[in-house]
């Protein structure tokens, strides 16, 4: 096991810069996800750990080695790809046992290696079919077969879930939670899913157009995001965000808007911003259906309902700006429907300069 | 059946499906149309094999004479013997010529440098270009015994010059090399396509397994594409009686006919040259029938062993 250490890492493609020098400190036995949307520099960063991509500047560490110039097979790596990259004419066992065949590993030893596998995985009835005969959850299976097999330093993912139905999705993300547990392989993992960078993580790594914009652990990006892109990447629905003026109103920090004043809990660096146009930040899940103690109360008119059991998504406007509620259901809808007021704890807004666009408190800490 | 269509509702149906459909049948028809004058329509005239043809009598008035064509032909020395050089010039050809082209697609497919590969494409793909003719024409420069490059080079080593195109022992070395050097490389443009086809990811994940370039070709790319492989294989089986015949009565002569005589050109000189049609068209006939089974064999062997097939 080992740790992955990225300095100033820096990818170019002739005068286009896609990586803009990224520091990365993935500690030994570690999961971390590197989330974004599609062009951000995530799966070019995970290329460039795997040694498929050359590194335009930057140093990268395994372990205790410098790899910049260190060929892919001699990393210690081994890297699971989104379309699987199972070879068709192979069946399950060969596909498990190619890279130990490569290196020319003896018989048997290959042998009780993918036997062992297998068995981890619940492959060893399918060892004798082909890929094109398994289902994309029994290939995906196979493919993180063929990296485990060689106890390798650190595993790499590339979206390995992304061509997976949503129910497979969810049992693979378990699958691989479990598996992390059990192996203790230091694990980097790359998707565009903020559900299965949340789930997965011990720290999630949320990039944009090719820099870093925060590193932290899923509750501390839930909680705290650095800025306005990663409170909308973060959570499902993301945060609703209205923008506003702060005003003060009886010593109370307040945003006024188009449905009522917001209470705003007060904490270092919003006196400096009282009269500056901001961005309110509102997690959908932190608007209450019912009137709770201390909190803003605003009239609103619902546009849409979405049941989704024992929770619903309620959908408005406010200033013009969607807004969205997640209202417990308590097994029924109804009493949803009529909804006309909502209410909003002080200290679960969080602001944002409406120019930089970053946090300027966070509401779980006192002072930022 | 309660539930089968009447006539008329089986006509109105396709009716409608004609008058939605008629774009598609119109691009459709000129492969019918040619497909049945050039292939199917001539197959009236296969009936001469089993005719005494006369071409005053017609195909209609020309009596039947059964098999006799098929006994005369298997009693004519020439033609067995062009059956044996049809075999064995296929053979070579196929032996020779067929890995060539995925070789050269392998090799291609290995370059590194954009403008390396396009110049060696470029060069290897021209003489498909260059009429059967003018091939001839260069080969038969080539190997003349006064003026041919080959002899001169001979005659520079200190070898006396050989006459190539007139000793039967050179026919079939020479035949097949041109035929290679002739389609090799444009034929190899089909393996291309099915290297291109072939998931990059495979190869990135075999790199992060540890495999060099070496083992990335034998364990991944060649596997890749033995399902095209194995379909030209069949095809070219297929034609294995239908070897080249231009090029066969442009280099051929009659001190080479020993090794050089085969099927069609037997046919061609039976057929028109001797006006014995009904000859000419038994020993087609046998040449089709043999290559349909062929044909059929190959299929079937590649469907039970590689899963893969024409139809």
């Amino acid at each position: 096991m080992s740790d992955v250490v990225l300095n100033k890492i820096v990818k170019r493609y002739g005068d286009i810069t896609v990586v803009h020098g990224i520091d990365l400190h993935v500690k030994e036995k570690e999961f971390v996800v590197l989330v974004g949307p599609s062009g951000c520099g995530k799966s070019t960063t995970l290329r460039m750990i795997a040694g498929l991509e050359e590194i335009s500047d930057g140093a990268l560490n395994i372990g205790d080695r410098l790899v910049n110039e260190v060929a892919p097979k001699d990393r210690d790596v081994a890297m699971v790809f989104q379309n699987y990259a199972l070879y068709p004419h192979l069946n399950v066992a060969e596909n498990i046992a190619f890279g130990l065949r490569i290196r020319k590993t003896p018989d048997a030893e290959v042998k009780n290696s993918v036997a062992e596998v297998a068995k981890t995985l619940g492959l060893t009835q399918y060892l004798e079919r082909r890929p094109a005969d398994l289902s994309g959850g029994q290939r995906q299976r196979v493919a993180m077969g063929r990296a485990i097999v060689r106890h390798p330093d650190v595993f790499l993912f590339d979206e390995p879930l992304s061509n997976l139905d949503a129910k497979l999705r969810t049992q693979m993300r378990a699958e691989i939670k479990r598996l992390h547990k059990r192996l203790g392989v230091t694990s980097i993992y790359v998707t565009h899913d903020q559900v299965e960078a949340m789930t997965l993580a011990d720290r999630i790594v949320v990039m944009r157009d090719g820099r870093i914009e925060q590193i932290g652990t899923p509750m501390e990006l839930f909680n705290n995001p650095i800025n306005t892109f990663v409170a909308s990447f973060i959570g499902s629905p993301p945060m609703n965000q209205l923008d506003a003026t702060l005003g003060m109103h009886d010593g109370d920090f307040i945003a006024p808007t188009g449905a009522g004043s917001i209470r705003i809990k007060a904490s270092v660096g919003l006196k400096a911003a009282v009269g500056k146009k901001i961005v309110i930040g509102i997690r959908p899940e932190h608007v209450s259906a019912e009137p709770i103690e201390n909190a803003s109360e605003l009239a609103i008119e619902l546009d849409l309902m979405e049941p989704l059991g024992s929770e619903a998504l309620l959908h408005t406007h406010i200033d013009e700006h969607p807004f969205v509620i997640k209202a417990e259901t308590h097994g029924a809808i109804d009493h949803l429907q009529k909804l006309s007021k909502i209410y909003i704890d002080a200290s679960k807004v969080t602001v944002f300069d409406a120019e930089t666009k970053m946090a300027i408190n966070s509401p779980n800490q006192e002072f930022k | 059946m309660a539930n089968k269509r009447s006539a008329s509702e089986r006509v109105a149906l396709l009716i409608r499906h004609f008058r939605r459909e008629w774009q598609l049948y119109v691009l459709l028809a000129p492969t019918i149309i040619w497909f049945f004058l050039f292939l199917y329509k001539p197959m009236y005239g296969l009936q001469i094999a089993f005719k005494d043809y006369s071409v005053f009598r017609g195909i209609e008035g020309s009596a039947w004479v059964g098999l006799e064509h098929f006994r005369e032909l298997f009693h004519n020395e020439q033609f067995t013997r062009a059956i044996k050089n049809t075999l064995i010039l296929s053979g070579y050809s196929l032996v020779f010529g067929f890995p060539m082209p995925i070789l050269l697609a392998l090799g291609f497919n290995e370059f590194t440098r954009a403008f390396l590969k396009r110049t060696t494409q470029t060069i290897v793909y021209l003489p498909h270009f260059i009429s059967t003719v003018i091939i001839a024409g260069i080969v038969i420069s080539a190997f003349s015994p006064s003026v041919g490059v080959v002899n001169l080079f001979l005659v520079k080593l200190g070898f006396d010059p050989i006459y190539f195109l007139t000793k039967p022992e050179w026919f079939r070395p020479i035949f097949i090399g041109t035929g290679i050097w002739q389609e090799a490389g444009f034929s190899s443009i089909v393996f291309l396509a099915a290297i291109a086809g072939v998931n990059p990811s495979l190869y990135e994940s075999a790199v992060v397994d540890g495999a060099n370039r070496w083992q990335m070709m034998w364990r991944i790319t060649i596997p890749s594409i033995l399902p095209t492989i194995i379909i030209m294989l069949i095809i070219r089986i297929g034609n294995i009686l239908e070897i080249g015949f231009e090029l066969i009565i442009l280099l051929y002569q009659p001190s080479t006919y020993q090794t050089s005589d085969v099927i069609s050109t037997f046919i061609y000189r039976q057929g028109l040259q001797s006006a014995q049609y009904d000859l000419a068209a038994a020993a087609g006939f046998f040449n089709a029938v043999v290559a349909f089974v062929l044909v059929l064999t190959a299929n079937t062997i590649s469907k039970r062993v590689s899963r893969t097939s024409l139809w």
